[in-house]
Order: C-alpha cells, then sequence, then structure tokens
C-alpha cells in the first residue's frame, strides 16, 4: 500500500492553521504546517511535500514571491492557494505564477478537500471508471443512466449531473458553493441559487431514496449535502 | 500646458493685441490714403500751372526764352512759388530753366513723344538727391515747338508725412497703455465674483457640503457657472448621505450574523450541552456565516458593477438567450410552484443587447428571482417583449402580493427590506434589486416597477437593435 500522500501548509494564521490541520489530518494525509516562508522553505526541502497549501498573505514574504521560487527551483510539488483576495485578476495571477488551483477565502472545507483530492488524484492515481457504485445506487457515465436496485431511474440531465457529481465525492460531503460552482456553472458569487439547489436536491431525493428503505443523499446541516452509505 | 499669466492678464493681452493690430491697419490705410491725396492734388496743381505757364512763356528780342513776371500782382508774390520749370527744344536743348532749379537738369533727355498726349507725370531724381514729381506739355511760341517740364519738389510733401507717421507711432503706444491699464482694470472688476465664488468654494469639505455659492445674477455666466457648481454639490451631498446610510446599513447586515454567531457560541460554552445540541450550534454558525458570506459578496458585486468601466468587458449577444438561461436555472422553483410562464413577443426577433453579460445575467437571475419567489402557487409569470424607439423592453410581470407604490423606488435600494415580509426584496440581505439596477444602468438601461392593478410589474428597458448577421 502507498504511503499517506503528504502535504504542506504555509499559512499565518495560527488558528487557520490549527485546524487545517486537525481536519486534513482527520481526512487521511501526513500534515506538515508553517508559519512563515523560511520555516515553509527548511520544511519543503526537508518533507518533500506531494502538495502545497499556500497563504498569499503572509509576513515578511509575499506567497507569490514564494512560489516564483518553487517554481525557478523547480521543486516538483503541487500547489493550491488559499487566499481572501479572490477577484479574477488575483486568480489569473496565481495561476499564471504557477499555482495548479486556487481557493478563495472563505472556502468550505468540505470543498478543499475535495481539491486537495483531485490535486493529487493526478498524481496519485488512475482516472475513475466509468461505473460508480454506492450501496445497491449504480451510476453508467458512459450512457448517462442510473439504476437503484437493479431498476432505472428516470432523471433529468441537470439530476444526473447532480447524482454523479455527488457520487464522485461518495462518502464526503459536498457544500452548496461547490454544487452552484461544478454542476450548476454559476460564475458569479451573488446568484440566488441556493434554493434552486436545494428544490433540485429535494426531487432527486423523491427518485433515488424515498422508494427505499436504505437512505443514500444525506443533508448535513449548515455545510451541505453527502451521498452516503449508512454506518450500521 | 495652462498658461503661467492669470486670466486677468491673458484677457488684457489678448484685447490689447488685437487692438493694437487695429491701429496699426487703422495708421496704413490713413497714411496712405493721405499721400495719395496729397499727391493727386500736387499733380491737379501741376497741370494747372503748365497751363498758365505756356501762356507766360515769350521769346525775347534776343531770341532767349522768357517768362513773364509781371504776372504776379506784388514782387514778393513770386518768391512763394516754388515751381520747378525747364523748357527743351524738340532736339533737347534746354530753352529755359527757372533759377530754384539751379542749373540741374529736370528729367534728363527727352522722352519719346514726351508731352505729346496726356502730361507724362512722373517722379525725377534731381542731382542734389532730391525727388520731384513733374508733368511735360508740348507747345509752341513763334513756330518753335517745345516741351515744357513743370514739377514740384517732393520734400517738403515728404516731410510732413514723415511728421505724420512720427505722431501716430508715439499716439498709438500711447493709446495702448491706456487701453491696457483700462482693460486690467475693467477685467479685475468683471472676474471678482469669480474669486469670490472660488475662496467661498475653498471653504466646502464634506462636513459642510449642505453649504451653497451665491448667486447674484442667475442669468449671466457666473450666475450659471454658481448654478451649475451648486448642482454638482447637491449631487454630491446626496450621493454622501447615500454612501453614509449604505455604510451604516452594511455594518449593521453584517453585525446582525455576528451578534448572533457570538451569541450561540456563548451559550453553547456556557451550558455544556450534549453533542447533539452542539452540532445544532455549529450548524447555525456555520449559516451564520454563510449570510455574512452572501452580504460581502453582494457587496463586492456592488463594488466591481460600480467601478468597472463602461464598455470594457461588454460585448453584444441575443438579451433573449439570456432570460431563457437564467428562467431554465430556475425551472425546478417554477415546476415546484407550478408556474406557468408565458412569453409574449411583439415581433420576431432575438435583440441584441451590448452589456457585461456575466454581470447583466446576475440582474436576471435577481429579478426572475423575485418574481418566483412571490408568485403564488398556481399562477402566472408572463414576459412580454417590445421593441420600440432602438429599445429593447422586458417587462416580467407576476401574480404575487405586489409592491406599495411608496415602495416602488424604494425597493431597489440597498439593504431595503419591505415592511411586509411577504415583500421582502431580492435574495436575504435585500441586496438583490439594487444590484440589478447597478447592472442595468452600467449596460445604459432602465429598471423600474411598473404600476398595474395586482401583481408586481418590473419593467427593464435597453438600448438594442435587430440581430446583425456577420460572416
Amino acid at each position: 500500500m502507498a504511503a499517506r500522500p503528504k502535504i504542506l501548509i504555509i499559512e499565518d494564521d495560527r488558528r487557520m492553521s490549527d485546524a487545517l490541520v486537525s481536519g486534513i489530518e482527520a481526512a487521511g494525509y501526513d500534515v506538515n504546517a508553517a508559519g512563515t516562508a523560511e520555516e515553509g522553505f527548511f520544511l519543503l526541502h526537508q518533507c518533500h511535500p506531494d502538495l502545497l497549501l499556500l497563504d498569499l498573505t503572509l509576513p515578511q514574504r509575499n506567497g507569490l514571491d514564494i512560489l516564483r521560487q518553487i517554481r525557478s527551483e523547480g521543486t516538483d510539488v503541487r500547489v493550491l492557494i488559499l487566499t481572501s483576495h479572490n477577484t479574477v485578476e488575483d486568480r489569473v495571477t496565481g495561476l499564471r505564477t504557477g499555482a495548479d488551483d486556487f481557493l478563495g477565502k472563505p472556502f468550505s472545507f468540505a470543498e478543499l478537500l475535495a481539491r486537495i483530492d483531485a490535486l493529487l488524484r493526478r498524481i496519485l492515481q488512475p482516472p475513475a471508471s466509468t461505473n460508480l457504485t454506492i450501496g445497491d445506487l449504480t451510476l453508467e457515465t458512459k450512457t448517462r443512466t442510473a439504476a437503484r436496485a437493479g431498476e432505472p431511474l428516470e432523471l433529468t440531465a441537470r439530476e444526473f449531473d447532480l447524482l454523479l457529481y455527488l457520487a464522485e465525492n461518495r462518502d464526503r460531503t459536498v457544500s452548496r458553493e461547490m454544487l452552484a460552482k461544478d454542476v450548476w456553472r454559476e460564475t458569479s458569487r451573488y446568484t440566488p441559487i441556493d434554493n434552486v439547489i436545494d428544490v433540485q436536491i429535494a426531487r432527486l431525493r423523491k427518485k433515488i431514496d424515498d422508494p427505499y428503505p436504505i437512505k443514500l443523499l444525506q443533508t448535513v446541516r449548515g455545510i451541505g449535502f453527502s451521498l452516503r452509505e449508512p454506518q450500521p | 500646458m495652462p498658461s503661467p499669466l492669470r486670466l486677468r492678464t491673458r484677457l488684457t493681452v489678448w484685447y490689447v493685441s488685437v487692438l493694437a493690430v487695429l491701429l496699426l491697419l487703422y495708421a496704413a490705410l490713413v497714411f496712405a490714403f493721405q499721400y495719395a491725396v496729397l499727391t493727386r492734388q500736387m499733380l491737379h496743381d501741376e497741370v494747372q500751372d503748365i497751363v498758365t505757364a505756356e501762356g507766360l512763356l515769350y521769346f525775347d528780342h534776343h531770341g532767349i526764352l522768357e517768362l513773364q513776371q509781371n504776372y504776379y500782382s506784388r514782387p514778393q508774390s513770386h518768391l512763394l512759388v516754388d515751381r520747378l520749370m525747364e523748357v527743351l527744344d524738340l532736339s533737347g536743348r534746354v530753352l529755359y530753366q527757372s533759377s530754384n532749379l539751379h542749373g540741374m537738369p529736370l528729367g534728363g533727355r527727352l522722352q519719346d513723344g514726351e508731352g505729346q498726349t496726356g502730361f507724362n507725370e512722373r517722379i525725377v531724381r534731381l542731382q542734389d538727391g532730391t525727388h520731384a514729381l513733374i508733368v511735360s506739355h508740348i507747345h509752341a511760341i513763334n513756330g518753335t515747338t517745345m516741351v515744357i517740364r513743370l514739377g514740384y519738389s517732393l520734400v517738403p510733401l515728404r516731410e510732413r508725412m514723415l511728421q505724420f507717421l512720427i505722431l501716430l507711432l508715439i499716439a498709438a503706444p500711447m493709446a495702448l497703455v491706456v487701453a491696457g491699464a483700462a482693460g486690467q482694470v475693467i477685467a479685475r472688476r468683471g472676474l471678482r465674483p469669480l474669486e469670490k465664488m472660488a475662496a467661498h468654494a475653498e471653504g466646502i469639505t464634506a462636513s459642510n457640503l449642505d453649504d451653497r455659492l451665491q448667486i447674484d445674477n442667475p442669468n449671466d455666466e457666473l450666475g450659471q457657472m454658481a448654478r451649475a457648481f451648486n448642482h454638482l454639490l447637491e449631487r454630491l451631498e446626496q450621493a454622501f448621505q447615500q454612501m453614509r446610510r449604505f455604510t451604516a446599513d452594511a455594518a449593521h447586515e453584517l453585525r446582525t450574523p455576528l451578534a448572533s454567531i457570538r451569541t450561540m457560541s456563548e451559550v453553547a460554552l456556557e451550558q455544556s450541552p450534549s453533542k447533539l445540541q452542539y452540532n445544532d450550534a455549529l450548524a447555525n454558525i456555520l449559516e451564520e456565516t454563510a449570510r455574512l458570506n452572501e452580504t460581502i459578496d453582494g457587496l463586492l458585486l456592488l463594488a466591481r458593477a460600480e467601478t468597472s468601466q463602461p464598455g470594457l468587458e461588454q460585448i453584444d449577444f441575443p438579451v433573449r438567450e439570456l432570460v431563457d438561461e437564467a428562467l431554465s436555472v430556475l425551472s425546478v422553483l417554477t415546476e415546484e410552484k407550478q408556474i406557468t410562464i408565458v412569453q409574449e413577443n411583439d415581433s420576431p426577433g432575438n435583440w441584441i443587447v451590448r452589456a457585461d453579460r456575466v454581470l447583466l445575467r446576475v440582474a436576471f437571475m435577481n429579478v426572475l428571482h423575485n418574481a418566483v419567489k412571490f408568485s403564488p402557487r398556481n399562477s402566472v409569470l408572463r414576459i412580454s417583449w417590445t421593441h420600440r424607439n432602438g429599445n429593447v423592453r422586458i417587462a416580467f410581470q407576476d401574480q404575487g402580493p405586489g409592491i406599495a407604490p411608496e415602495e416602488r423606488e424604494k425597493v431597489f435600494e440597498r439593504f431595503f427590506t419591505g415592511r411586509t415580509p411577504a415583500t421582502v426584496s431580492g435574495t436575504g440581505a435585500g441586496l438583490g434589486l439594487s444590484i440589478a439596477r447597478l447592472i442595468v444602468d452600467r449596460a445604459g438601461g432602465h429598471i423600474w416597477f411598473e404600476p398595474v392593478q395586482s401583481g408586481a410589474r418590473c419593467v427593464m428597458e435597453f438600448p438594442g437593435g435587430a440581430p446583425t448577421f456577420q460572416t
């Protein structure tokens, strides 16, 4: 079995850093944290992490400077930028400088985990197979069909996209922001679609869960939704 | 580059320059006219004189040509006559010469046909360097044909003209100096109200924006300027008030979720509750942070729409598509409430509008979401399209509770929430419609609520035209 992926966090806010460490560790990664750029570089060369979570507003040294140096040194590490400066221009600058992904603060922790997973999967695992199974729910991505307990489910295109996204992130919680961005493809953050999402989830639940005794689609209050087999 | 001179001085300099040019032109014209008149007069005298002289010429008994001197009524009168005269026979021999020529020839050799037709008036130079204006005439006495030349020296005329010129050259600068001084005084007096206004305007700051310039005469240029300035102050004052209110409202909107987060956390920590209660508190806190975040996103979007340069991200696109896109996103809600959407088009056309598409989509989403939210179950949402005078007009009419007449404008204010909970505008924070209005304004359009019998009718109007097909 492969070693657990290593993640380094460079973030000057102690509380944020502590919360990230404990949350990401709980998700099954090896985590180190640095509060300054120097400490970050030291740990970067010491531990050779697979992924770097980089805050852009650090004391003394700008996060983009650090990123530039990492890229010029040719260090092989994925970089995910975390910042509260999240305009389109900031994003473009970050990605041009060599970041692999960009997440604006405040983000939902579920989304951070999903991004981390996606970035590491690119190097650690082959792409997911065309079939997804959660309990007795199966999804066929090629034909875009779904079935529960062998019975085909009649889903609209949007419902299938939603279910597929939940299935790809199975056993994890998906936030409304993630759904708005990835399923509805809303580029603007101030678009009133939260209740569109809620109603769509309710309809999906009616089709995939209501007729069956075991409920797979769960609402996680305050965070979002999750598709998982309930623990006995 | 602005001129370093003061306006008053510049005005005076201009005025004096124009005056100087005019004076010079005037002097030159007067000078030329005077010269021409005097020369003509002299010529006229000479022609008369030459005819008189012809009658006075005679050969004495020695055969020498003489001029009768007894013509003068008094002996001293002939001293006053400064005529220059020379008589030549056709071979060029001098027959007579007036004494004041002192032996200098007058006009030199004979010209071909001199004096035969007309008087051959011309200016000649004498040996002493002076010039004379002379005329010639042919005459015969006792069978001898001769040419009489008669002229006056130009020296006195030129002296007089020179004096005249000197007088003009002295008088003109003096006139200019006087005019310049007067101009300065007049300009200063004319601009004095401006100085007063500037001093007054200096004293107006953000804290006394209600102060206004005093207008003495509303119809003159300065009065117009003061009026324009006062209008500017008025708009600024309104904007300032709006901003103050907005800041206060924003603080309030941000503080409300913060207060509940704080209270929930404090209560949870104090009570050592069960895991279930903890979970509940944390979930509530998360929901409040989502509300905070939404407000901040709304404020950022407003800031972006406000500061973005209009035209920078604007593209031409079919507006109908954008509305259909928004409707399809909201279709789950309309289906759920069984709202029928009826689109009415007065003429088939996919009108093209120029705007920031991403922002305009937000505006449509907000307006439509509002309409859907307030629509009762099983109702009709009517969207009508009209195109008139180069404007695309879209009206969204729902069958909801409607908007009170006095709130029709207020719903577009930031953080406005209606008195009745049923008419809370926009989403959560009450920014939805103000964002929509800002975006529509930026696209050069208008948005308003039209009075209707029942329900609410939101109208959006944009400059737009029929689609142009480009290959």
